[in-house]
């Protein structure tokens, strides 16, 4: 017993070296590694921005008066910047259509006259909400400063400190969690990176799998005495090291030094849940591997999985928005498990004592995604 | 070199194309360099050498489809030194491509393949139709017309490709290895083709090849080796270059004899029970006879073919490294002494073994045996099902019926405890070619389990059995088709396996790595008394096994020793006779019309069998002398493997007429 345990530890030991030194002789495939977890997730953190800056916006001023110069200027940089006034709605709207200009604020005539006199003034706000969250953005931010400049008028007209004693105005004092200044790099790289771990659990044990297959050598593995689970868990064993590597390189390269992500909670606790979902991705890669037959189509299968396992995780859009029943598949897919557990390992600083209920789902849904995988493959080798 | 030399084709027909001192580079690597080459019209012109000599190079720079960097190619009259003068040379030019049917359309039938080159070519539709006609006939594929190319034979592939090559009658065909992986008769059919083309148009070939036993159909032929020429001529000429003998002798226990006497003759081989040794012009047998103790009266002297020509000259050239020494047994430990009575029952065993891929039957109820110490050979043409049978026996692909044995385990039913009895080694190089070759033989010391000690002991072994010991360090990749071939035999030895598969182990590899090759294998049966099995489409291998079963289309359709297949044709259609003429051409023809049927003509000689060939002889010289052919030669010669296997295929295709 102890000699075939000895035998199985031997095999292991060698078939995993053997994938880390194709790993380390393949500098294509390690320049690509390396450009996904440092400047893949440098750019992702401080290029993409979900926020609303310099949003062009063109004015049609029909009352020009100081009122609606007043209500124009409120518009700023950096979330607007003014083109300019054109004399006709119609130009305006040509501008909204092409997509010169995101917002057109029309003013009308006797805009001054009725506030002076104290009735409801109107004004027209056209905004393009072509990309729904800028659009959404562009619609609340207006909507403050035009409610803001009413009460600014509303106290010039009834003098400050009597309004406020008066009205019933609830103070509203938010306090932030987890991210105090909202700053927007600490959720885009941290997502951009458990992204990049999905893309290269899937597709680095797929592609060494299936280049078994294509240059043959696989014919000399299944002769020799090596059961498909010694032919398999090297690989996953191996590129699971390599993506941990990988991660580690990222967050002390980048996340930490340059985005200055706090880390709350336990690194070797983040690290030990990383490998887990590497491990459980990576099943579902072999799985890829026994569909295709080259490089080729293991890319393109990738990609085909890999969406809806974005779409589904709540990476993009959080579980309570979607509809019931695609909410009912989400705990299915590992990279739900982890996007939670990787935010609140980092920024929110949860242990083991919160989270051991998604780490057992993620092990269970590894287990059954590792041996569906290693079934195939062993089906496929006879 | 005798004033008539070369006499019937060279310096009389005019010249076609003239090369000189060309070269290409591939990058870094100077691929080819400095070749001279003249063709000239109506000859067959061979180019000869292992993957990797340049062959492919130089066809493909002639044929204007690559650009070359070094010296001149003239085709025509006209140098090829624009794009331009290569576009309007390649109207007279058919180029067909290496690889089964690769400048076809596999969706495409047989019949819009040819159409599709026709229009290609611009070719009248009235033209087309008479010209694909004719084609068809003499091609016999006719009755497949409206079949996809995708489910032709290998050898229906080729002949349709050298149709589509010839449909705008070029006056220069380039073919590159057009029969490998052909199974002979289809190869013997697309010879007789091509000969006839010669003969009806005047049509001019440059034909390259990797089997050296075709060379003798070539008119003239040029040796190519690492990208330079070695010698260049007509076979009788080059055998003049390397002038000697093949000494052959059958002693007592051939293995002992070889090694007697090898340090004195390096070029020496052990085919079969024959020890064969080339003797230098000069070199007398008797010290042979000596060394390898039989009487000088048992050596027989003979021709040396153009393999041991091509050898020879290597060897003349210092282009050779030479061999270290043997040491020890092939294991490494002392093999068990000869005469010990030993266990005969068989260790790999096919019964009624069969595979079908949907309804393609692979491999139909092939039955076979191999004994401990035996060499057995699986001979066949690519398709022919002797891979998807070593695939069964190894556990590879399972049966749909019947069962493959392996040391009295069933392999389809067996755990994985058998396979460490088990060595295996593929037709493509199947190791890691990023890993160094240690590395290699690390990893698969490991898969077997060797530990330490043992596994450093037997990773020394398997370096010094491929004479790789100097090139540990060295990635796999780099290394040419022999040594890999020779470490990858290394690592399917590490376990000191039983049995042996080798599924095609010498394809690619040059004839001095074959032989070197085979020189281990003949070490493992004797002295490990290892059961191997052996895939082969050379023809010429096949000697060296104890035992051949021939495949055809999925059936064994004959199982003997070499020596008891070749009797048994002498026995059914006589002896093989050469004729040799000034103009085999013309004399081919006289004897066709005179009813030889089956004369087949092989560059200056004429084969044909009979069963009175002294009777068919002198027939044969009034006929040609009634004619004005001068005959030089008549002589009866032992038939090849390849003989037995296209009678053996023709019987069958008879009796299933019949």
């Amino acid at each position: 017993m102890r000699g075939r345990l000895l035998l199985w530890w031997l095999r292991l030991r060698v078939m995993t070296a053997k994938e880390l030194i194709q790993l380390g002789r393949d500098p294509l495939l390690l320049i690509i590694i390396a450009w996904f977890f440092t400047a893949d997730v440098y750019l992702a953190g401080s290029g993409i921005s979900m926020e609303l800056k310099h949003a062009p916006l063109v004015v049609v001023d029909l009352d020009h008066s100081a009122a609606s110069r007043e209500l124009i200027h409120k518009f700023r940089e950096p979330h607007f910047r003014l083109l300019g006034e054109v004399a006709h709605p119609v130009e305006g709207q040509r501008m909204l259509d092409s997509g010169e200009a995101m917002l057109l604020l029309e003013i009308p005539p006797g805009f001054q006259r009725d506030i002076r006199r104290g009735l409801q003034a109107t004004a027209q706000l056209r905004i393009d909400t072509s990309n729904t969250i800028l659009g959404t953005l562009a619609a609340a931010y207006s909507a403050q400063i035009v409610e803001a400049y009413a009460l600014e008028l509303a106290e010039r007209r009834f003098g400050t400190g009597r309004l406020l004693e008066r009205a019933p105005v609830i103070d509203d004092r938010r306090r932030v969690w987890y991210n105090p200044n909202q700053t927007e790099t600490w959720f885009m790289s941290i997502s951009e990176l458990l992204t990049v771990i999905t893309l290269l659990s899937l597709m680095l044990p797929a592609a060494a799998a299936v280049r078994e297959k294509e240059r043959g050598t696989i014919q000399q593995l299944i002769v020799s005495p090596l059961t498909p689970t010694q032919v398999m868990l090297p690989k996953v064993v191996a590129m699971t090291l390599a993506i941990l590597a990988g991660t580690a390189g990222s967050l002390f390269l980048i996340l930490l030094p340059v985005f200055q992500v706090p880390v709350k909670g336990s690194l070797p606790l983040f690290f030990l849940v990383t490998a887990e979902y590497v491990f459980a991705t990576a099943g579902l890669g072999l799985f890829i591997a026994t569909l295709a037959r080259n490089l080729g189509q293991v890319t393109l299968l990738v990609v085909l999985v890999m969406m809806p396992m974005l779409l589904l995780s709540g990476a993009w859009t959080p579980p309570e928005a979607m509809p019931e029943a695609l909410r009912m598949v989400m705990p299915i897919t590992p990279l739900y498990h982890f996007i939670e557990m990787g935010y609140a390992i980092l920024l929110k600083g949860a242990g083991v004592d919160i989270l051991w209920d998604s780490m057992l789902a993620l092990a269970l849904i590894g287990l059954a995604l590792f041996l569906f995988g290693a079934w195939r493959f062993r089906r496929q080798l006879g | 070199m005798t004033p008539r030399d070369d006499a019937e084709h060279a310096p009389s027909a005019p010249l076609l194309c003239r090369v000189r001192g060309f070269g290409k580079r591939y990058g870094r690597l100077q691929a080819v360099k400095g070749i001279d080459l003249e063709l000239h019209q109506g000859e067959i012109h061979g180019l000869i050498g292992p993957d990797g000599a340049g062959k492919s190079t130089l066809m493909k720079a002639i044929a204007g489809v690559l650009d070359f960097d070094q010296g001149r190619i003239e085709l025509f009259g006209t140098p090829l030194d624009s794009e331009r003068a290569a576009e309007a040379a390649k109207a007279q030019i058919g180029f067909m491509p290496q690889g089964l049917g690769l400048n076809l359309y596999a969706e495409l039938s047989v019949e819009e393949n040819i159409d599709f080159f026709a229009q290609l070519r611009e070719i009248p539709p009235a033209l087309r139709e008479a010209r694909k006609a004719e084609l068809l006939a003499m091609t016999r594929l006719a009755p497949f017309r409206d079949r996809a190319m995708k489910h032709l034979s290998g050898g229906m592939k080729q002949k349709l490709g050298l149709v589509c090559t010839l449909v705008h009658q070029p006056r220069l065909v380039i073919l590159d290895e057009p029969t490998t992986g052909v199974d002979p008769v289809s190869r013997r059919d697309f010879w007789a083709i091509l000969t006839g083309l010669l003969r009806e148009r005047g049509v001019t070939a440059l034909v390259s090849t990797a089997y050296l036993d075709e060379a003798s159909r070539f008119h003239r032929l040029a040796f190519l080796h690492q990208g330079r020429m070695l010698a260049e001529g007509s076979p009788e000429r080059l055998q003049r270059l390397a002038p000697g003998h093949i000494a052959q002798l059958a002693p007592a226990d051939p293995l002992a004899a070889f090694r007697a006497v090898r340090s004195r003759w390096p070029q020496a081989e052990v085919v079969g029970p024959l020890l064969r040794v080339f003797l230098r012009e000069g070199e007398e047998p008797a010290e042979l006879a000596r060394r390898a103790v039989v009487g000088e009266e048992e050596i027989t002297l003979h021709e040396p073919d153009l393999e041991d020509t091509f050898i020879a000259l290597l060897r003349q050239r210092g282009l050779m490294e030479e061999r270290a020494e043997e040491s020890g047994s092939a294991s490494g430990d002392q093999g068990d002494p000869a005469g010990e009575t030993r266990r005969r029952e068989p260790l790999i065993e096919a019964r009624g073994l069969t595979r079908d891929f949907g309804r393609f039957r692979a491999v139909d109820h092939v039955d076979f045996q191999v004994c401990p110490g035996e060499i057995f050979g699986l001979l066949g043409a690519n398709g022919a099902g002797k891979t998807t049978a070593i695939k069964m026996l190894t556990g590879i692909l399972p049966p749909s019926s019947g069962e493959g044995r392996v040391a009295g385990a069933d392999m389809a039913r067996a755990g994985q405890a058998i396979k460490s009895r088990i060595g295996y080694m593929s037709q493509a190089f199947s190791l890691y070619e990023d890993l160094t070759v240690q590395e290699n033989l690390r990893l698969f010391a490991g898969i077997y389990g060797l530990r330490n000690r043992e596994r450093d002991r037997r990773i020394e072994w398997a370096l010094e059995l491929g004479d790789l010991t100097h090139l540990r360090r060295a990635s796999t990749a780099s290394l040419p088709m022999g040594q890999r071939q020779r470490l990858a035999l290394g690592c399917a030895l590490l376990h000191r396996p039983q049995v042996l598969f080798l599924d095609e182990p010498t394809s690619g590899v040059d004839p001095v790595g074959r032989r070197r090759f085979w020189e281990i294998l003949l070490r493992l049966a004797r002295i490990e008394r290892v059961a191997l099995l052996v895939t082969t489409h050379y023809m010429s291998e096949a000697e060296h096994c104890d035992r051949i079963a021939l495949m055809y289309a999925g059936r064994i359709i004959a199982d003997a020793p070499p020596a008891e297949l070749k009797a048994r044709l002498e026995r059914r259609v006589g002896r093989l006779l050469s004729v040799v003429t000034a103009e085999p051409l013309r004399a081919l023809e006289r004897l066709e019309a005179a009813g030889f049927r089956d004369a087949a003509l092989f560059g200056r000689h004429i084969h044909l069998f009979s069963r009175d060939p002294g009777a068919t002889g002198e027939e044969i010289r009034r006929l040609l002398e009634a004619a004005h052919i001068a005959v030089e030669g008549i002589g009866v010669q032992p038939p090849g493997m390849e003989d037995v296997f296209v009678h053996e295929i023709l019987a069958r295709e008879r009796e299933a007429v019949a």
